[in-house]
C-alpha cells in the first residue's frame, strides 16, 4: 500500500485514520485499544509495516537525545543495512 | 620595487565596452555569454535575496527557493538557524526535495535512500558495506556558504568571503526599517504565499523598471483610470517625489515629499484612519507621536540590487533562468499586528500582481516587448540619460533626480559594471 499526497494534511482517511505525512514519509497514527491498555498504532503507509508503541516507549522517544534520534535516521542503522 | 601589472593579463569583462554613462548596449540583455558572466560575478558572488524567515517559522520547516539557476532549500534547523542547501544529492545529483515546502528534520533522496540532516550533513546511506562501512563518506548537500538575515529578509552569497550583508545593503537597510516600522510590532512577515510569474525577458529589465517613474502613467494608465487611483500623479513633472540612487546599485522612488504635502495618515495606502481604526490605534500605542509621521510617509518603493523589490504593499523576488527568461515571485507584505491592513494588502496584491492582476500584466507586456526589441539590429543602444541634466546630490550625498528620471537605472548600471569588472 502506498499513498501519495500532494497537499499535506491534516488528513483523516476512512479506515486509515489520521495521517502525518511529508514528501519523505506517510504514517497513519491511531490510538489502539485492542490490548489491555491503550497504545499507539503507527503504520507506514508506503510499506504497510506496523509498529505499536506503548506509553513507556512513547515517553522514551520524547526524551531521546537529539543525537540518538539522529543516529536512528541513518538509513543503514536498521532498515537498509548489509546483513552478514 | 613597484609591481608591474600587465593589463592584458587581466581578463576583460564582456560588458566593458557595452555600458556608457547614458547608454547601454542591447546585447547586455540577449547574449548568453554575458548571462554566464553575470551568474559568476553577480548571482554567485554578491548577496542575493532568497526569502524571509517567516516562511519557515517552526523548527524543521523548509521551503524550496531559487537562487538564479540554483534550486535551493531554505531550512530552519532544530536550533532555529537558517540554512540554504543546494537541492542536489551528493551521490548521483538527484533533487532531494520535491515538495515546495514541508517540515522534516532530515531529507531522504528517493533514488538510493541517502539521508541528510536539514542542515545539509550526510546522516547515512543504505547497505553501507559497499562504502567500507558507516561514516566512511564525508559528502553532504551543497550549502550556500554565507547566509544572513536583515529584519527577517534572508540573503545568501555563494562566495566564501566578500562584503558583509550590511555593507552590501548600505542605505537600503533604512528602507527595510521603514517598512518594518509600519508594523505596530516592528516586524514584517512574507508568509502569504509567493506567486511565480515567468517572464520571457532578461532580469535586468525588471530591475531597471522597478524604480522607473517615467512609465507608470503610460503602462498603468488603464488601471489608474478604472480605479481612480492617485498613483499616477506621484510620477509626473508636477510631483515633488524624487528618484534616489542609494549606492551599491540600490535605488528608490521616494514618495514621501508628496505624502508630507498632504499630511494625511494612510493616504499612501489609499485609505483613511477611519477605515482601519484598529491598525491606527495599534500604531499610536506602539509609536506615540511618531505614529502619525509613519502613517503619513508610508512604505518604501525600493529596488535592492540585484533582485529584491519592495513595492509598498508587496515584495518581489526576481530570479533569472537564462538571458531571455526570468521569474518574478510576488507576495503581499504582512505587518505583524496589522491584521486589518494585511487582509487589504492581500486583496490589493491579488488585484495588482495576482494571476489576473493588472499591474504585473501591464509591466510584463512591456518587458517581453523590450526583449523582442533588443534582438533587433538597429539602433543597438538603449538610452538611460533621462534626468542627467538636472541630477543633484542630497544632504546625505546620494544622487537624486526628479520623480520620472532614470537616476535609479544609472545607479544600477554603475554597480553592475563594478561587479562585472571586479
Amino acid at each position: 500500500m502506498g499513498i501519495e499526497m500532494n497537499d499535506r494534511g491534516p488528513f483523516d482517511i476512512p479506515d486509515i485514520g489520521p495521517v502525518v505525512g511529508s514528501e519523505f514519509a506517510e504514517i497513519s497514527v491511531n490510538v489502539d485499544s485492542e490490548a489491555n491498555s491503550t497504545r499507539l498504532r503507527l503504520e507506514d503507509l508506503r510499506t504497510g509495516r506496523v509498529r505499536y508503541l506503548d506509553p513507556l516507549e512513547l515517553e522514551t522517544i520524547i526524551w531521546l537525545a537529539d543525537g540518538h534520534l539522529t543516529e536512528l535516521l541513518d538509513p543503514s542503522a536498521d532498515r537498509w543495512r548489509d546483513r552478514s | 620595487m613597484p609591481t608591474v601589472i600587465n593589463p592584458d593579463a587581466v581578463p576583460k569583462s564582456l560588458v566593458s565596452e557595452l555600458i556608457r554613462p547614458s547608454q547601454v548596449h542591447g546585447s547586455l540583455y540577449t547574449d548568453p555569454a554575458i548571462f554566464a558572466e553575470e551568474l559568476t560575478k553577480i548571482w554567485f558572488k554578491t548577496w542575493v535575496f532568497v526569502g524571509h524567515e517567516s516562511e519557515v517559522p517552526e523548527p524543521n520547516d523548509y521551503v524550496r527557493k531559487q537562487m538564479a539557476t540554483q534550486d535551493v532549500v531554505m531550512t530552519r534547523d532544530r536550533d532555529g538557524d537558517i540554512h540554504l542547501l543546494i537541492n542536489r544529492c551528493a551521490h548521483r545529483g538527484l533533487q532531494v526535495c520535491d515538495d515546495q515546502k514541508g517540515n522534516s528534520s532530515s531529507f531522504r533522496c528517493p533514488y538510493h535512500g541517502w539521508t541528510y540532516r536539514n542542515s545539509g550533513e550526510l546522516l547515512g546511506y543504505p547497505y553501507n558495506k559497499g562504502y567500507g562501512g558507516k561514516g566512511r563518506l564525508e559528502l553532504g548537500m551543497g550549502k550556500v556558504p554565507r547566509v544572513e538575515s536583515y529584519r527577517g529578509f534572508v540573503f545568501g552569497s555563494m562566495a566564501d568571503d566578500g562584503p558583509s550583508l550590511l555593507e552590501h545593503l548600505g542605505a537600503a537597510t533604512g528602507e527595510i526599517d521603514r517598512l518594518a516600522g509600519l508594523s505596530p510590532k516592528g516586524e514584517v512577515s512574507l508568509d502569504a504565499g509567493w506567486l511565480p510569474h515567468k517572464t520571457r525577458a532578461n532580469w535586468k529589465f525588471l530591475a531597471e523598471n522597478e524604480t522607473d517613474g517615467y512609465h507608470p502613467q503610460f503602462v498603468h494608465g488603464s488601471i489608474f483610470g478604472v480605479t481612480g487611483s492617485p498613483i499616477g500623479a506621484l510620477y509626473s513633472d508636477a510631483s515633488t517625489a524624487v528618484t534616489r540612487a542609494l549606492g551599491n546599485g540600490h535605488s528608490e522612488n521616494d514618495l514621501r515629499p508628496e505624502f508630507r504635502k498632504f499630511a494625511e495618515p494612510m493616504r499612501w495606502f489609499g485609505t483613511t484612519p477611519e477605515r482601519v481604526p484598529n491598525y491606527v490605534a495599534a500604531m499610536r500605542e506602539a509609536y506615540g507621536e511618531d505614529a502619525e509621521r509613519r502613517m503619513i510617509e508610508g512604505a518604501p518603493h525600493v529596488m535592492i540590487f540585484p533582485n529584491l523589490f519592495i513595492a509598498e504593499i508587496q515584495v518581489f523576488n526576481i530570479q533569472p533562468n537564462a538571458a531571455n527568461e526570468c521569474i518574478s515571485y510576488a507576495t503581499a507584505v504582512q505587518l505583524r499586528g496589522g491584521a486589518e491592513l494585511n487582509r487589504r494588502m492581500i486583496s490589493q496584491s491579488i488585484g495588482s500582481v495576482g494571476p489576473a492582476g493588472m499591474l504585473l500584466a501591464d509591466d510584463t507586456e512591456m518587458y517581453e516587448r523590450n526583449q523582442q526589441g533588443v534582438s533587433m539590429l538597429d539602433p543597438e543602444w538603449l538610452d538611460v540619460r533621462r534626468g542627467l541634466v538636472r541630477e543633484t546630490t542630497d544632504e546625505d550625498g546620494f544622487t537624486i533626480g526628479a520623480a520620472t528620471d532614470e537616476t535609479g537605472m544609472r545607479g544600477f548600471w554603475k554597480q553592475y559594471r563594478a561587479l562585472m569588472e571586479a
